[in-house]
Parts: C-alpha cells; structure tokens; sequence
C-alpha cells in the first residue's frame, strides 16, 4: 500500500524536494533452476490484472493461453522501506514520493481490527499521541467550514471520545507534556554546552546550539552538512519523549512491557514517519518501536472520514473542563509554551536565561527577511549606549532560510561548509582577507541558539497537515478581469493562479488556531496575544509578555521530576547520566554514494 | 547553397584546446577578456588586441586549474567584469576574483593570479548554468536537481541565498537573467521554459511557463532589448517568444533547420540594417548543437520574420558544437565564440559575403 498523499509538493515552494537518485538496490536472489542450454529460449515477463509480475518461460507464453495455464513464477516487487530511506542520500528527505508500508493509516487499521480484544494474550494496548499542531489544523479547518470558531481543545476532546470509541484507541494524548520535558532537557543541554564553551571548548561545547525537533532539518543536515552535526542539540522530539514516556514509564504503571503497546502518533509533518524509524529509537529488547506508527494530521483525518465520523460534530460537555478525562496518570492536557508555534524552543532558552539572570535583560527582536527569519537579543538594561549582549538567537524557518544559517554559522565557527572539493578554496582567500583589513573589524556577536525548522512557516505549515478549505477562485480560462483567455492555445500556461498565496493565508489560520485556546483557567499560562505573541514591534524592539510561573507548569514540573525519579534505575546514582538516555539521542553523517551514471547531462 | 547568404563567418582564431572538451564561453563585458571552461575541470582565459592592421589577435592569458573536483560546465562574468563565476557538475559554484598584485599598486603592472574567493554550495548534483543578473546584485544557478537557486551577492564575496526554485520537474539546463530588468528564465529537460521575478513581500516565483518545445530546452537566451526570448532545443528548433504584456510571454516565430540537437542559442545587437529606419529591426540570433553547424539568423519585428543570413557547417570539424556566444562590448557587435568537443574555442567574425 502506497502513502495515502493528502498533500502534492506541487503547492508549497520553500520545502525539500526529494531528489532524482534513489540508489535502494534491487536485490536478487538467484533461483535454483536447471540450466538451459545457451541460446534456448529464455523468459518473457507477463502481467495479470492485479498488476503482478510473471515470469513465463516464453515457447509457452502464447497469446491464446491463460495465464493461469502456464507455469509462471510469480516476481518480486522491489520494497523500499523507511530504513532504507534514512541509510541512503538518494533522497535528501522521502516525504510522500517513497512508498512507505510500516508508516501509514492503513497499518493502523490493520493493527487494531488484528489486535483483537484486552482479555486476549497478544493484545498490545493502543495509545495514540497528537501533537498540538495538529490539532491546530484540524481545528482552523473545523472553524473556516462553520461559523463559530473550534480550539484545538475542543478538537482535542472530540477526537479523545472517537479516537476511543469508533477506532478502538485505549489512551488518547497530546504530546504537549512531552514537550515540556523536552523544553527542560533543552535548556539544560544549552546550559551544559555554554559553560563548556566558556570552559574553552570540550567535546560538545558547541555553540550555537541548533534545534533538533524538525526531522527534515536532521535528515537534511545528516546528508548534506555534517559539518552541522555536533551543533545540533541532542535532546530527543517531543515525539520520541512522548514514545518514551508511553513505553517505559506508562508502560511500568500498567506492568505492560514496552512490545505490549502500540503507540501511534498524530503529526503535522511526513519526516517525522522517518524520525520514529530511526535505529536509535527501536527498543532491541524488546523489538518494539517507541512510536510504533506515525500518521499525519491529514491521514486521521481521513481515518475518521473512512469510518464516516464528523469532527465537525460537538461533543457533550467539550467546553468544559473535566479533569478526570484528561489528566490520567495526572499528565497535563494543552500545556502552552508562549513563544512560537514550532515548539517555543527559542523562547524556552530566552525565558530561562531571563529568570536566571542577577540583572534585568532587555529582549529585541528584529526580523532579518521576513517573519521566517528574526534574530533575538538579550542585552543588559544599561545607560550606556552600547549595552552588553547576553544572548543572541534566532528562528529560522524554511530552507533557503536554513541555507543561508548553514552559511552563517559555518563561517562564524571557520568551519569548511560542504564536502566539494572547492570548498577548500575559499579559504586560503579568507584568511588573507583577514590579514589585509589589518585591524580587526568589530565582531559581531554571533548566534548562541537557532530554532531550525524546514518548514516556512513552521510545524503549523507542514507537509502533513491539512490543505486550505476551498475558496472560490478565478477560472482558469479566465484572466484577471474575467475575459475569457486560452492560455495554452499561445503557448503560455498562467502558474500565478495556483495555492501559492492561498497557502500563506491558510497558515497564518493555522497559527492563529495555534494560539486560540490557552486551555481551561487551571491548566492555562497567561493568556498569550492573539496573534503569535512577540511580533516585532515598528522600531523593531518588543517585551516578553509578563511571565508568571502558572499552576500549570509548577504540576509539570512535579510530574516530571516524579517521572524522573521513577523511571531511574535502582542503585544507579548518575541521574544526569539516565536522563541523557532517556532524553537525548544522536546523529551520524550519511555519505553520498550517488553516481551519476545513467545522468543524460 | 551557402553561398547565396548575405553572410560570413570568417575564423579569427583557433584558440588552445582544452584537453577535454569544452562546454562553455563567455565573454567579459568590460574588458577584452574571453573565458572557456571544460571537461578537464580548468578554466582558460584569452584576450584580444588590434594588431595595428585592423584586425583582431587574440591570445592565451592563463590557466586556472580551479579545483572543482569535476567538469566545469558554465562560466559567467559579473557585468562588472572583474569577478566570474564557474558552474561544475561538482555541485558547487566558484566565485573567482583576481588577486591584486601585492608588489604594486595595480597601474601598468601585471595582474595576479585568479583565486576563488567563495564557493556557493546547496545544489545536490550537476549545476549545470550560472549568470549574473544586469546589476550583478544577484547570481542565479541550475542543476540536475531540478532547482534554480538565487544568490544575492554582498560585498567581501558574501552570498546569500534569496530563493530556491522547485518549478521544474526535471534536470535544469540554463538560466538566463533579462538584460536590463530583474527577470530570470530557465530552460529545463522538462521541455519548458519558466520565467521568475521576485515578489518584493514575499518570495520569487515562476509567473509563466513556456510550452512549444517537444524535446529537452537546452538554452536560453534574451534579445539585447529584452522584449525578446530565443530558445534552442533537442527538437531541434530554435523558438521566439515575445513580451507581449508585463507578465505575457507568447512563442511567435519558429526557426528550423538544424539537423541535431540545438545546444546553445544567442541574440546580439548584430550589424544588420533592414528595417534598422522603422525601428524594426531586431539583432542576431546564433544557434550551434549536435550537427555541428552554426546559424545566424536576422530578426525582423514585421511580422516575426527570421532569416537565416549564414551559415558555417563543421565549425568544430566533426565534433559537436556546444556553446556559442555574442561579444557584448560595443564595436565587436559581430564576433562570435564557440566551443565544441574538441576542446577548442573559436571567434569568428561575421562578414558581408564578398
């Protein structure tokens, strides 16, 4: 079964494409058969209707026979799994172009209709985790098809009751806990690598530190820029804590071992089927997965329109809060990070350095190209005119973005970008350069942090979310005064009418959805703004809202030191040592093989 | 039958072959230099003096041995001259600058040796073109990977990337910038042509796509006066398409007669004269590909006429000709250079035939 496509990358125009080489060899494996005179007929290849392969001996290949008829062997399709996927740089990322059998909504189907009732011993527990921007998306759609607006709460409850009671699910999350541990583990893992480099750089004393949650970005930086690997924070995704967190600490409460649950997760993004595949997350004990399937928001979409269930539909009681039905084992429901809508990375580490600061810090924020690209900096609040800058960081979203970060930053750090041979020859000319300006032009600071997403836009944009609700557009036989046009006729095919500002608009709904509901009062941080919060301001400088450590985030933080706690190994004393491996990861260079042999240049 | 053409390529000079073959010429626009790169990963600069006879001689300046790891398949000058730029199937980009001589102060005394100042890496297989907008303000750039990439260029041999361009679906062969106005074409085995600007509040994209040709769009090329598009392709034909409003471009003329693929196609001011009085008169037109020939062919606005006003077969013996190109500096509006699988770069001066 091939990828159920809910997107074509025909409508997007800053993502990764995949590429033209994928280098998965076809494997053959030689059949026992008696050997044939040479010169003797060989095969011929035939075809049923299924589509399926035969290979017939061609003196019985007669039109007149039925396939039936002759002895035919039945062919082997070439299988290109994810695995495959990740080992090769064929692709830079697959997303939907490669056929993907372990990582789709069917499997999920044909996992629960198979897993058969919770008295039975194979029975696996079903567990299914939904990313909040997911919910964003399905929430933006819910609302631009019916006149009041839906929150991704409500989105949230509607799909706790039919993810429970139409697919069979036993617990329904979303993965927002999980980020909170990760934003944790991410501040931590800043701290480590800053006092490492003030130390004078160890191993892992790399700065800046650049975002690790976007798989494409990974993937895209393992097999292209492996120059950027020791730069990339090692803490895991909230996809892969929240596997952990299902696997290994769910997991000891129900007594259930790690292979007896089946733990599926809801993302806006197609690479994270590649993230969840990774060897570094597949339990060898136990030869399970810590997510076992990774579907996008538009394939649960499609899983609930297959069953016929209208997430448009309110549920009982879905305004209100019930504390019962969504904290089970006390996790937290919707914690909102303030920040951005890709996970509030870089805000984590702002707000962290601004509380620990002993001197107040000023935060300006100014937008380098577009609202994709802005730079943040913390200086001291000072009466001189040059204060003293703590921190600069960045978000950077989409891949020409990402680009020019890799150019930055591998310049900054002296780093020779790249694998060609002329990369080396920039240098000598550099240096040189140096030496002519004579006195060294005044640094500037350069980046200790960068949110890294490839994605425009963000997670609320990616590929695996849901497309724009139809608009009524222009005909295409028409031209922008409503003449009737053949374009084709004149050689000319229009492309300015296709989704492309249709889908900006669309994700800034998305985003606003994002930030729609800041969750029932007890579980809420301070209603964040409207719109993404912190938008640069006319001259460029804006506050963080006021910050208060809500109710929220103090249980959080309870909780996952009690997780902590719990899920340490008796008589092992180096907590720091089990965090890391509980949540942190990491990532190895995959070298090109591609030779461009049967290229027609 | 050739003789019946009202002109001439005359050869000027056979220039020192690369040692394999040579994909690509260009000539600086400010000064009198001449760049052809190859096969054998190096890239070979000539220049060119009046011999106090009236004629032209060109000669061999330098060798750069570029340390691209592959092929170098395109060269472009910055409009400024002094910087070029190299395209290699290595994937990379080299920016190359002249280093100033360390011992003088530049006036009068020889001039240093070409180094790369920057490479522009991103591309994931075979670039295949590079150009330089009308400003120099921006770098374009297309490969295998079925991208277009924009650069812009910043002081200190800074590049930034502005834009990655997905719109072909296949192997991209050429990108062109318009001469005077901040459009890029590309030409593409996906037989299409996409033309691009930028949309100041948000990115560049492809307004139009042209569709005519049947086969692989190896090149293209704008008119001097940028109303203009000519395109060369593997179905052999050469195609005309004309602006017909700020965002229209139509196909109006078809030029036939290649017998091969048509690899390189280019449009100069020339020194033709009919219709020069109503303003008709549009410029040269030289195309070159698989049948080793190059063709000149006299554009004329009234009702898209193209003649063919000469013809040079085997301008490369038997090889393959694979670029050819106009001189852009004022007063050599009627040289051509080409170069083939033979390594070699030629200039040819177009005549009235005697």
């Amino acid at each position: 079964m091939a990828f159920s496509g809910t997107l074509t990358l025909t409508d997007l125009n800053d993502f990764i494409t995949p590429a033209q080489a994928c280098i998965k060899p076809v494997e053959q494996t030689k059949p026992q058969t008696a050997e044939k005179e040479p010169g003797t007929a060989s095969t011929e290849i035939l075809i049923d209707a299924s589509g399926t392969y035969y290979e017939v001996s061609s003196d019985l290949s007669t039109s007149s026979r039925a396939l039936a008829d002759v002895p035919a062997k039945k062919l082997e399709q070439a299988q290109i799994s994810l695995n495959d996927c990740l080992a090769c740089s064929g692709c830079i990322t697959s997303a939907e172009s490669v056929l993907i059998t372990l990582q789709s909504h069917t499997e999920v189907f044909t996992f629960l209709q198979a897993n058969g009732s919770p008295s039975s011993p194979d029975y696996k527990i079903p567990v299914i985790s939904i990313a909040p921007q997911s919910l964003a998306s399905l929430a933006a759609s819910l609302s631009s098809s019916s006149t009041t607006s839906v929150t991704p709460h409500q989105v949230l409850r509607r799909l706790q009751v039919l993810c429970k009671e139409v697919l069979g699910f036993e617990h329904v999350f979303d993965t927002t806990f999980a980020r909170h541990i990760v934003l944790k583990e991410h501040v931590a893992e800043f701290e480590e690598r800053r006092a490492n480099d003030k130390a004078g750089g160890e191993a892992d004393s790399h700065l800046p530190m650049l975002a690790s949650a976007c798989p494409g970005w990974i993937c895209y930086a393992e097999k292209a820029h492996a120059e950027m690997l020791p730069f990339i924070s090692r803490t895991k995704s909230p996809q892969q804590v929240m596997g952990t967190l299902v696997k290994e600490w769910m997991g000891k409460k129900w007594d259930k071992s790690p292979n007896d649950i089946y733990h599926v997760s809801v993302m806006p993004c197609y690479d994270k089927k590649l993230e969840a595949s990774r060897q570094d997350f597949y339990n060898d004990v136990y030869s399970t997965r810590d997510v076992d399937c990774v579907i996008t928001t538009g394939e649960l979409e499609l899983m609930m329109r297959e069953k016929g269930r209208d997430l448009s539909i309110p549920i009982i009681g879905e305004l209100d809060f019930d504390r019962s039905t969504n904290t089970f084992l006390g996790l937290p429901v919707l914690l909102q990070h303030p920040g951005t809508s890709s996970g509030s990375y870089l805000h984590a580490i702002i707000n962290h350095i601004r509380d620990t600061s002993p001197t107040p810090l000023i935060l300006s924020i100014k937008a380098i190209r577009n609202a994709d690209y802005e730079e943040y900096t913390l200086t001291e609040e000072s009466d001189q005119r040059e204060p003293k800058t703590i921190f600069k960081g960045a978000k950077c979203y989409g891949f020409r973005n990402l680009q020019n970060i890799v150019r930055k930053v591998g310049r900054e750090r002296g780093l020779r970008v790249g694998t060609g041979a002329a990369g080396k020859l920039g240098a000598r000319v550099a240096g040189r350069r140096l030496k002519k300006t004579g006195v060294e032009v005044k640094k500037e600071r350069q980046y200790d942090y960068v949110e890294v997403m490839a994605c425009p836009g963000g997670c609320v944009n990616g590929g695996g979310q849901l497309k724009p609700v139809a608009t009524t557009t222009i005909p295409k036989d028409r031209d922008e005064e409503g003449f009737e046009r053949n374009w084709e006729n004149t050689g000319v095919v229009d492309d300015t009418q296709s989704g492309k500002w249709g889908d900006k608009e669309w994700t800034k709904k998305v985003e606003e959805a994002y930030w729609r509901d800041a969750g029932p009062p007890l579980y809420s941080l301070p209603t964040p703004p409207e719109s993404p919060p912190l938008s640069p301001t006319l001259d460029g400088v804006s506050r963080l809202p006021e910050r208060k450590t809500g109710i929220s985030m103090t249980s959080a933080d309870e909780l996952m030191f009690r997780i902590f706690d719990e899920l340490s190994v008796p008589g092992d004393d180096d907590t720091v040592k089990h965090r890391a491996q509980l949540f942190r990861t990491q990532y190895r260079a995959v070298e090109s093989e591609v030779i461009g042999l049967a290229v027609k240049w | 039958m050739d003789i019946d053409l009202p002109y001439t390529l005359l050869p000027l000079a056979d220039l020192p072959a690369h040692e394999e073959r040579a994909w690509h010429v260009a000539w600086n626009p400010a000064k009198p230099l001449l760049a052809s790169c190859s096969a054998d990963k190096s890239v070979r600069l000539y220049t060119y003096a009046d011999d106090g006879a009236g004629s032209l001689k060109f000669s061999a300046v330098t060798t750069i041995p570029t340390g691209h790891s592959k092929t170098v398949r395109a060269v472009a000058w910055a409009p400024s001259g002094n910087t070029l730029a190299t395209a290699s199937f290595d994937s990379n980009i080299g920016i190359w600058e002249q280093e100033p001589d360390e011992g003088d102060d530049g006036e009068g005394g020889e001039k240093g040796d070409w180094e790369c100042v920057s490479t522009l890496e991103g591309h994931e297989t075979e670039c295949k073109s590079v150009a330089y907008s009308c400003t120099g303000t921006l770098l374009a750039s297309c490969s295998r990977d079925k991208t277009v990439w924009i650069w812009e260029v910043h002081p200190d041999a800074d590049f930034e990337c502005m834009s990655v361009l997905m719109e072909h679906t296949q192997d991209v062969k050429c990108v062109a910038w318009h001469p005077t106005e901040e459009i890029l074409a590309s030409a593409s085995y996906d037989d299409t042509i996409k033309l691009y600007v930028d949309d100041p509040s948000d990115d560049w994209f492809a307004f139009t796509t042209l569709t005519g040709h049947t086969s692989t769009v190896w090149s293209v090329a704008w008119a001097p006066w940028g109303s203009y598009l000519v395109s060369g392709s593997d179905d052999k034909s050469v195609r005309v398409w004309k602006r017909m409003a700020e965002h229209k471009w139509v196909g109006v003329l078809v030029l036939a007669g290649h017998e091969r693929s048509v690899y390189s196609v280019a449009w100069g001011k020339g020194r033709g004269r009919k219709g020069e009085e109503e303003g008709r008169y549009l410029g040269w037109i030289a195309s070159t590909g698989g049948d080793g020939s190059v063709r000149v062919w006299e554009l004329n606005k009234k009702a898209h006429r193209g003649a063919l006003i000469a013809h040079m077969p085997s301008a490369h013996g038997v090889h393959d000709v694979n670029t050819v190109t106009w001189c852009p500096r004022e007063g050599y509006e009627d040289l051509l250079a080409t170069t083939g699988d033979d390594g070699s770069t030629r200039v040819w001066k177009v005549v009235p035939t005697s």
